[in-house]
């Protein structure tokens, strides 16, 4: 790309941005619920300030707490819905088992599962399940509710399985057999063919689920009765009329969701590889 | 079937297929089999007569709805070491690299990294691809390239069987010339027994020490082709003996299934 291309194509990146922080800067002159771009600003340079208003903890460790649950609800998505995609993709009988069902768990909005998963799990967190009433002291691990990770692990589960199956069950039967002519166990078809076969669908699959993940998490957060996480801290600025502090939850959210499906986006390119490209 | 070192055996087998749109269909038909050890046995058929069916069985793919089939001395019950396949379409691996997939059989026995690579290499100097293509991936490559790629992959763990699927059906007339030629030499170099599956009567013809006539499931003409190698397509002998068989193939494709 010749220099003169690149700057035309950053300059038309910027426009919307752009365009967005003056609708900003003039929508927050003389208003009291947009909060000028400064004070935005200010709370996103001092992200380990706690909230003097607010009954939220710092925006860096909102981040972390809703950070680390969304680690443990997609890493439980992944891992669950990988295998049993493949076996839904590759096998008759485990689809006939479970695709009626995914099928019409899939269109349930993850958000729906809130409150159940509420009354389901209640407060509880790997923290209470390890220390009981000392959970409290082992604030991190607290964070991590159960009913949380649920929800997030709905959400994300079905497009990552969904994908895998799609996946799996492309792999063409002659790769198979070529591999089994040649001597390959179930598990040596599993690893050498099927695997990297399904691997394209498999990645789509975990950005589509990350993404979902992403959101559900801030709006669980939201809901009553959950503490910590950005989505809570957008909840109490609301509450508390800080709307600086919800303004800079959402540029955060923002940029970690973008993180995170370009981290996807990568491991997506890494394993579509070897895919001639459709023109 | 002490005795039976690289000979593939087919006795009385029958293959039946249920089909959704035609019901049930039988592929195979009590079909008597011998491919004599070291010999390059083509079978020659009409599209559907039953042949890739006779490959995937002897490759242990499907087991047979009745009869026996022995390769390299035993009854076939799976996959069997030893022997090699090469199918119409190659059936290389998109996201495997050359190098890789031709010592995919290597890796799956656990050969070591080193060994694998050093032995892929000479397979695919076999097969005259030039080095530069060990690290391209499959869609890089023109037909006929993946067509040797798929061979080297079937040559590389040394098999003493190798069961060929219409392998050259799908390149240009020249191209199917110069893989023939290669497939001959690496023959003539390794005496592996190989069955050749085709419907191209030249292409029988010029390969086979055996030909042997399939339509309907059935075995119909076993004929000797007794023409010295290096074979000469344009030599008086040759065109004869290609347009017996031709007369043979056509007479036998034409008529209708004998009743059981």
């Amino acid at each position: 790309m010749n220099g003169k291309r690149l700057i035309v194509r950053v300059l038309l990146g910027a426009v919307v941005p752009l365009a967005i922080l003056v609708v900003w800067h003039l929508a927050s002159a003389g208003s009291v619920v947009v909060p000028s771009i400064g004070a935005v600003l200010d709370v996103l340079l001092h992200p380990l300030r706690e909230p003097p208003a607010l009954d939220a903890t710092s925006l860096a460790s909102g981040a972390l707490i809703s950070v680390l649950r969304v680690v443990c609800g997609f890493g439980l998505a992944a891992l669950t819905a990988v295998p049993i995609g493949i076996g839904v993709g590759r096998s008759d009988t485990v689809r006939r088992l479970l695709a009626p069902t995914m099928a019409a768990a899939m269109v349930i909005s993850p958000i729906a599962w809130i409150p159940v998963a509420i009354i389901a799990f209640g407060l509880s967190s790997p923290a209470t399940a390890i220390y009981g009433d000392e959970a409290w002291r082992y604030g991190l691990l607290d964070q991590v509710r159960f009913a949380i990770v649920a929800v997030i692990w709905l959400g994300a589960f079905f497009p990552i399985a969904l994908n895998a199956a799609a996946g799996a069950r492309g792999v063409r039967d002659i790769y198979i057999e070529a591999a089994r002519v040649l001597g390959a166990s179930r598990r040596q078809v599993l690893s050498k063919i099927i695997l990297p076969g399904a691997a394209p669908a498999i990645v789509t699959g975990l950005r589509v689920g990350g993404g979902i993940a992403w959101r559900v998490i801030i709006a669980a957060e939201i809901f009553p009765g959950t503490r910590g996480g950005l989505g809570y801290m957008i909840a109490t600025a609301h509450e508390q009329a800080s709307y600086e502090y919800a303004f800079a939850s959402i540029i955060v959210i923002g940029a970690i969701g973008l993180a995170l499906d370009g981290a996807l986006r990568l491991a997506a390119r890494r394993v579509s590889r070897w895919q001639p490209k459709e023109r | 079937m002490a005795g039976d070192a690289g000979v593939i055996r087919f006795e009385a087998v029958s293959k039946r297929y249920q089909t959704p749109a035609r019901g049930e269909v039988w592929a195979l038909r009590h079909l008597d089999l011998l491919c004599p050890a070291e010999q390059l046995t083509c079978v020659l058929g009409p599209s559907g007569c039953g042949k890739t069916t006779l490959l995937r069985l002897a490759a242990g793919l499907e087991p047979p709805t009745a009869g026996r089939i022995g390769v390299d001395g035993q009854t076939v019950t799976g996959p069997q070491p030893g022997v090699g396949l090469v199918s119409q379409e190659g059936a290389l691996l998109p996201w495997r690299r050359v190098i890789d997939d031709v010592a995919l059989g290597l890796e799956i026995s656990g050969v070591s990294r080193a060994e694998r690579r050093a032995r892929g290499r000479q397979a695919i100097a076999r097969v005259h691809l030039p080095p530069t293509v060990e690290r391209s991936l499959p869609h890089e490559l023109s037909g006929g390239m993946r067509q040797r790629v798929a061979l080297a992959r079937a040559l590389c763990p040394g098999p003493r069987i190798l069961l060929m699927d219409e392998p050259f059906a799908s390149v240009d007339e020249p191209t199917r010339h110069h893989l023939q030629n290669e497939l001959l030499q690496v023959w003539q170099t390794d005496g592996q027994t190989i069955l050749f599956v085709t419907h191209n009567v030249e292409e029988a013809v010029y390969l086979a020490d055996r030909l042997i006539v399939m339509t309907f499931g059935r075995t119909v003409a076993d004929l000797p082709v007794p023409l010295p190698r290096p074979r000469d397509r344009l030599a008086p002998a040759f065109v004869d003996t290609l347009l017996a068989v031709r007369r043979t193939f056509t007479k036998h494709a034409l008529a209708g299934p004998a009743a059981d």
